[in-house]
């Protein structure tokens, strides 16, 4: 019973709240776990983390001790009789050896989607697990900075964006009709370079123009493309799928809400008609999922 | 208390496994042995509460206030309770309220629980009905597994070493010897214990209560009486997962519960000369002799070591406790009383207190229990 389909469902939700560092308060190996988790010795532990709350969950360490500083890592845990796929938020202890040097030689990791399909979500996650060698780039606005923003804009003036544009400053820009403004977006050259320098990996969650502007800038062959679509077998049921969304985060007024859809359908056309700007594209049914692939994909991060 | 309850008679089924006997038949066993020593009729009883932790997973059996009410000629009207191991201090502390309220003047309580019917593993999952299903389960925890964590970290806090730890379980099968009842009546020395085999780093498997079969019954009264008055019965609770305590190294449920409970008795704690403790993992027993104010925090260890040198004039777990008498979760807490009843009285000695949680002590239930003939 304990993995029954909304069980796991719940389970899914309180994933993302845990999926933070943290130190061990206390830890256990049990020689004979429960009979669905395999019969290998399991090691839990208490952790508190860095939020002050505190969690109980699998331990994977050769040298567990308290005190020890950990990190999360989505895995899968089990599949049940209904082969449901479910999957754990594992701690992972920090290896305490030299660290190697990862090489990201001058290529970006793209993610394009329609608004509303969980690009955020997917950044978020993808620092949260591999912020030490990914960096996500800023996206240069002239929209007026509002609530929900989370620190991925850097605002400016739409003279100064003009100007930038104008010196080759912005390697790749759009503008983004709305019914109220239009509003410019780009990104600056010396962000995605400035990355490039640290040895990391620059992370751009963007649209259809920028992308294609990327690609023209940097060549195609630079950019791993990932495309993020909403479940759902028509474009109908697409969309269907982003308003529900839209609405329930609650960041928009209907007004804007509108408006990002009509700019999703063109988004969602975009998908088949320039389906030459995607390396892999991915339906985001679950979150752990999009994030293994990723993972799997990306040579760099399946070593981080 | 409200009113003077008295404790008329008690029975038990030796705890063990029993694989000829149901259930049912564990609860007329102890029935019958409690109305024979009672001296009352069965047509006396005028209530019946029914502890009761797993029988809808380990029995198929639900309604067990009708099932052990079937089991007396008139039928009386029964109840069950449950709150985990904690059932048996919850039946009690139900009676006292019918007691106090004059709903009934005699009532029969029971604790049985059948284990051995399910394997292992469904027990050890059943069992985790005592933790929480979201915040504590899904990490693939057990209760070995929680007080294993538990463990760990009061070595951490305390510097308890695990030749320490080993002491308990070697007092509490010396104890248990003598108890014809119990389960295990072989002594251990600390060295076997430390010597088992790993359940749940640090704990080992002479550290933890074993899966039982038993049932005990008790008859409380108002009408009758007897030489033993219950002096004390309080229930306090605290968060079922260990996740949500500010610590796991002492237990607020007991601690609150004990000072209602001498409150309650208008005793000094130095009163006290016998306890039975909730000694479900050696770990327990340490931190219980912490939280009933017997040791000073990470100090529990040095009664126990005064118990294995027979130096202090305290009696911990005469009965073997949960280690070696066995563990038929709602059984305990029943079965607890009794044993502190048949102490007492061989030792004209004139408190003892039952101590008895559930789960990781998110409910504890304590009772004294006073005897009028010391």
């Amino acid at each position: 019973m304990s993995h029954s389909p909304s069980i796991v469902h719940r389970q899914k939700k309180r994933e993302q709240e845990r999926l933070e560092p943290g130190t061990v308060l206390s830890w256990t190996t049990l020689s004979h776990p429960p009979a669905r988790f395999g019969h290998r010795p399991r090691t839990i532990a208490l952790i508190e983390l860095e939020s002050g709350a505190k969690v109980l969950a699998p331990l994977i360490a050769t040298h567990p001790h308290i005190g020890q500083k950990v990190h999360p890592r989505m895995r899968l845990s089990h599949i049940t009789e209904e082969t449901l796929r479910v999957y754990e938020v594992a701690y992972e202890a920090l290896v305490e050896v030299s660290v190697p040097v990862l090489d990201f030689p001058g290529y970006i990791l793209a993610l394009t989607g329609p608004s509303g399909v969980g690009k955020t979500t997917v950044s978020k996650l993808l620092t949260q697990m591999f912020g030490h060698v990914t960096v996500n780039v800023p996206i240069l606005t002239t929209r007026a900075a509002k609530q929900g923003d989370d620190g991925e804009y850097v605002y400016t003036t739409p003279e100064e964006f003009e100007r930038l544009k104008r010196a080759g400053s912005i390697v790749a820009a759009t503008v983004i009709p709305s019914s109220s403004e239009d509003r410019q977006y780009g990104y600056r050259g010396a962000d995605i370079e400035a990355i490039w320098k640290e040895g990391k990996l620059p992370v751009v969650i963007t649209e259809m123009h920028l992308l294609s502007g990327l690609a023209e800038h940097y060549s195609r062959r630079s950019i791993l493309s990932f495309g993020l679509l909403p479940p759902g077998k028509s474009k109908r049921a697409k969309l269907s799928q982003l308003l529900h969304r839209l609405r329930t985060r609650g960041r928009e007024t209907e007004e804007h809400i509108k408006d990002r859809l009509k700019n999703a359908e063109r988004d969602l056309d975009f998908f088949t008609q320039r389906s030459d700007l995607f390396d892999h594209i991915m339906v985001n049914e679950d979150l752990p999922s999009v994030i293994a692939a990723m993972k799997e994909k990306v040579p760099g991060l399946s070593k981080a | 208390m409200e009113r003077d309850i008295f404790l008329v008679g008690s029975g038990l089924t030796p705890f063990g496994e029993h694989w000829n006997k149901s259930l049912k038949d564990l609860m007329d066993d102890a029935i019958e042995a409690a109305l024979k020593n009672s001296g009352l009729n069965a047509l006396d009883i005028d209530f019946v509460i029914v502890a009761n932790m797993l029988a809808e997973v380990t029995n198929d059996q639900a309604h067990l206030g009708s099932i052990a009410s079937s089991l007396l000629p008139h039928h009386p009207p029964a109840l069950r309770i449950e709150s985990a191991c904690g059932s048996g201090a919850l039946a009690l502390h139900t009676a006292c309220a019918f007691l106090e309220s004059k709903r009934a003047e005699t009532v029969l309580v029971i604790g049985a629980e059948k284990m051995t019917d399910a394997s292992v593993d469904t027990v050890s999952q059943a069992l985790m009905g005592a933790a929480d299903s979201e915040l504590d389960t899904p990490s693939g925890l057990t209760f070995p597994g929680i007080f294993g964590l538990i463990a760990n970290r009061y070595m951490h806090e305390f510097g308890l070493t695990r030749e320490q730890l080993s002491i308990v379980s070697a007092v509490h099968h010396r104890n248990g010897k003598e108890n014809p009842f119990a389960q295990f009546r072989q002594e251990i020395s600390p060295e076997t214990v430390s010597k088992s085999a790993l359940v749940a780093d640090p704990l080992r498997l002479l550290d933890c209560s074993p899966i039982s079969d038993g049932a005990a019954a008790c008859i409380l009264s108002t009408l009758h009486r007897s030489a033993f008055r219950l002096a004390a019965s309080q229930v306090k609770s605290d968060s079922v997962s260990i996740a949500e305590r500010p610590t796991i190294t002492s237990f607020s449920a007991s601690r609150d519960a004990m000072a209602a409970a001498l409150r309650e008795a208008e005793l000094e704690r130095s009163d006290i000369s016998a306890l039975e403790t909730h000694d479900c993992f050696s770990i327990a027993a340490v931190i219980n002799m912490e939280d009933l104010g017997f040791a000073n925090q990470g100090e529990g260890i040095r009664i126990y070591e005064d118990l294995y040198a027979g130096d202090t004039p305290l009696f911990v777990n005469m009965s073997g406790g949960l280690k070696a008498c066995g563990h038929p979760v709602a059984a305990t807490g029943i079965k607890q009383i009794i044993d502190l009843s048949k102490f007492l009285k061989k030792a004209k000695a004139a408190h003892g207190l039952a101590h008895n949680f559930g789960g990781a002590c998110a409910s504890c239930g304590i009772h004294i229990l006073e005897n009028l003939d010391a």
